[in-house]
């Protein structure tokens, strides 16, 4: 899950990186009292997004006045940046910078442990800094001692002379924010910490005027309720746990989510047992409905589905042997999308998906919703000659314009099929 | 031969007791993996499909100690417990099944495995095949399906996905070739074992005569095949599929932003498949066209 810049430097502050003095602003708020309680004549103003280049999209404004700030928050709230959604506005002091830099803490996939990456240019892409003014350290998941140069501070260490001297060149004004970077980076469960521009004010202080966080998903389980009364059960202040649940919803599209999403995200909420079956939904502008089967082949039939010139009306996966409840829940929500042109079944060779279990979901929801636009279906697996003859049957007691295949076809074969029976429709 | 797995290969199952551990011990079972038993804490003593339980995976290896091989079924929450109790009691390969493991707790794993030399195949892996050998997981399914999809040929698979290695496989199959061995390595950021490990395997392997990957747009994995053929360690002809280039079509929001993109500067879906191209690597535009792509050497 991304972070708003708001949300994220939060984050950070509590772990004592300093940043600027800031209201976040929501629609309908009385923008009068936000700005008398900031105190300030001078202002920033900053749409809330999760997408990046906002300030060459005109999503940041400098203020002087109310009036001036009323007028910004007005023109922002009613802008679309880079297509997203703006869900509130951050007003902050403005900072009198001297200079601007670069500091993150991600995952380096080749050596499969965090790096920490710092710069002198910042303020701008990173992707734009050549690549002799990018600083990057390898650190090791297992230390949380930070290797501070000159071995200040009890207990660090250098892994070697090169670590060193890498962190020489950073600057030592700027290492206790990395330090604290790397403290965050460990216990939030980030994935991402970025801070682009890591400003030197002209008063001297270090401070962080964007905050780009994504958290790790699969560590929710450690950053709720329950983790804080484990951990108090366990003698740990519960406080030092930010509760995730507590984060407004978001879609990774950055944008709200839609009716439909909502309704797939509580289907895994009624009853325990659903729960670590995959089922997706994320709402897309084309007109062909699909329910996929398995990440990696609902990854390469987006690609066959646009090759064929087809436009999905969604991205659905269900996966990991899903019960027939909530397979049918899935697809009367795929089905339930307005001025669908085709539907499109696919899914590889399964393992151990039980294939008449997940189609006597989808069955029973296409004698619900009786779709008249064309369908394709391609599935094998266990018991799937059941599963086929279960939608043969559905076929014929509903009418439908149905092709059906099993492995001897393959898959991105039958999108062709699909594309070929909506244009002789 | 086969790179992974022998007949004579003594597996132990973390997570035994539980509803996926025991479906996998079968499933093992049943294709002719050696499987000597299992662990869940408290249940030592008990046994499973007829195979003793241990407490902890040091007294399986006390009384077993030519178990080189161990699949983890755990839940996340207890993965690192378990991958780490498996590391310290020196198990040569590790296979990772359990899916959604913390991206902190995989790093640690990994680090402390790497220290050892230790192989660890995942996170998120549903495990492997070497058709007529054995099987790690539940790869195949069930045993006359598996049949129908492997065959023991010269054709190594690595997938990203679980269900894409099956049916990958099966168009090898059904273009009359079979496979050597078959590994979904996994769909995580941080893989144990990237396409580069194996290909180092395959290429040592006298089975297998040519390498098809199924791949997955994220990740620079695919950067160290280009150095490992630049560097002759790989040798042998290669196809690869890059699923995901609907992503770019996607709104911004979909991508994680700078920090991930600098670590992976110029190394998007469409440099991949270049820098792959110049190497000799052959680019499937559609996953069917990987056996098509690999024929003509057979």
């Amino acid at each position: 899950m991304n972070l708003y810049e708001f949300e994220g430097r939060e984050l950070l502050e509590k772990h004592g990186i300093i940043i600027p003095v800031g209201e976040v602003v929501r629609r309908g708020d009385n923008i009068a009292d936000v700005y008398r309680k900031l105190g300030l004549e001078e202002v920033v103003v900053k749409a809330q997004v999760l997408s990046g280049k906002r300030g060459k999209s005109n999503g940041i404004r400098f203020c002087n006045s109310l009036e001036e700030v009323e007028k910004a928050i007005d023109e922002i709230f009613n802008m679309s940046i880079r297509g997203q959604y703006v869900s509130s506005i951050l007003l902050t002091e403005k900072i009198n910078i001297e200079s601007e830099n670069y500091l993150s803490i991600t995952y380096d996939t080749n050596k499969k442990q965090p790096v920490l990456v710092f710069s002198s240019e910042g303020g701008v892409d990173i992707e734009d800094v050549v690549d002799e003014k990018i600083m990057r350290i390898s650190l090791d998941i297992r230390n949380n001692t930070f290797p501070l140069v000159g071995g200040a501070g009890g207990g660090s260490f250098f892994l070697d002379l090169n670590t060193q001297s890498k962190f020489n060149m950073i600057g030592e004004e700027f290492l206790e924010t990395a330090e604290n970077l790397w403290q965050c980076f460990l216990t939030e469960d980030t994935r991402v910490l970025e801070i682009n521009p890591l400003v030197k004010t002209t008063s001297g202080e270090i401070m962080a005027l964007d905050a780009k966080v994504a958290l790790d998903d699969d560590a929710f389980y450690r950053h709720n309720k329950e983790a804080q009364v484990r951990d108090k059960e366990k003698g740990i202040e519960p406080m030092t746990i930010t509760d995730w649940d507590l984060f407004e919803s978001r879609t990774m599209l950055g944008r709200r989510a839609t009716e439909r999403e909502i309704a797939v995200q509580e289907i895994d909420k009624g009853e325990k047992y659903y729960q670590g079956t995959a089922g997706k939904y994320i709402e897309l502008e084309g007109d062909i409905a699909v329910l996929f089967s398995g990440g990696g082949a609902s990854i390469a039939n987006m690609d066959a589905l646009y090759q064929v010139g087809l436009k999905p009306a969604n991205y659905t996966e269900y996966s990991g042997n899903p019960p027939q409840e909530k397979v049918f829940e899935l697809s009367k929500i795929v089905l339930s999308k307005p001025n669908l042109k085709g539907l499109w079944i696919v899914g590889g060779v399964a393992n151990f998906t039980d294939i008449a279990a997940t189609f006597a979901g989808i069955v029973q929801a296409i004698d619900e919703l009786k779709p008249n636009f064309p369908i394709v279906v391609r599935r094998a697996g266990p018991n799937d000659k059941e599963g086929i003859k279960m939608l043969e049957e559905c076929a014929k007691r509903n009418n439908l314009q149905i092709k059906i295949f099993g492995k001897e076809t393959s898959m991105s074969e039958t999108a062709q099929v699909l594309a070929e029976m909506i244009s002789n429709n | 031969m086969s790179i992974l797995i022998n007949k004579n290969t003594k597996v132990l199952v973390q997570g035994i007791t539980g509803n996926e551990g025991e479906k996998a011990a079968k499933a093992m079972l049943d294709y002719g993996t050696n499987v000597i038993g299992g662990v869940r804490p408290g249940k030592g003593g008990e046994e499973v499909l007829g195979k003793p339980v241990f407490n902890t995976v040091a007294e399986a290896v006390a009384q077993f100690p030519d178990i080189t091989t161990t699949a983890i079924y755990v839940p996340p929450f207890s993965a690192k417990t378990a991958i780490v109790e498996a590391i310290e009691a020196g198990i040569s390969q590790i296979n990772t099944i359990i899916e959604r493991v913390p991206i902190r707790d995989t790093a640690y794993c990994l680090a402390a495995a790497k220290e050892k030399n230790i192989q660890i195949i995942g996170p998120s892996s549903l495990g492997y095949i070497s058709p007529g050998i054995g099987r790690i997981g539940v790869v195949g399914g069930p045993k006359a399906q598996a049949d129908e999809i492997f065959t023991p040929g010269s054709i190594g698979i690595i997938s990203r996905s679980g269900g894409m290695t099956n049916e990958v496989s099966w168009q090898v199959r059904k273009a009359g070739l079979g496979q050597s061995t078959a590994v979904h390595v996994g769909g995580d950021l941080l893989m144990g074992t990237t396409y580069a490990d194996l290909l180092k395997l395959f290429e040592k392997d006298s089975e297998t005569k040519a390498v098809i990957i199924f791949g997955e747009h994220g990740g620079s994995y695919e950067f160290e095949i280009v150095d490992l053929i630049k560097n002759k360690e790989y040798t042998k002809p290669l196809a690869i599929y890059i699923g995901g280039k609907f992503a770019s079509t996607l709104p911004e929001g979909m991508n994680i932003g700078h920090a991930g993109a600098i670590v992976e500067r110029g190394k998007g879906a469409v440099e991949k498949a270049k820098a792959l191209a110049e190497v000799g690597v052959m680019i499937a535009d559609r996953y069917e066209d990987l056996v098509t792509l690999i024929k003509p050497y057979f």
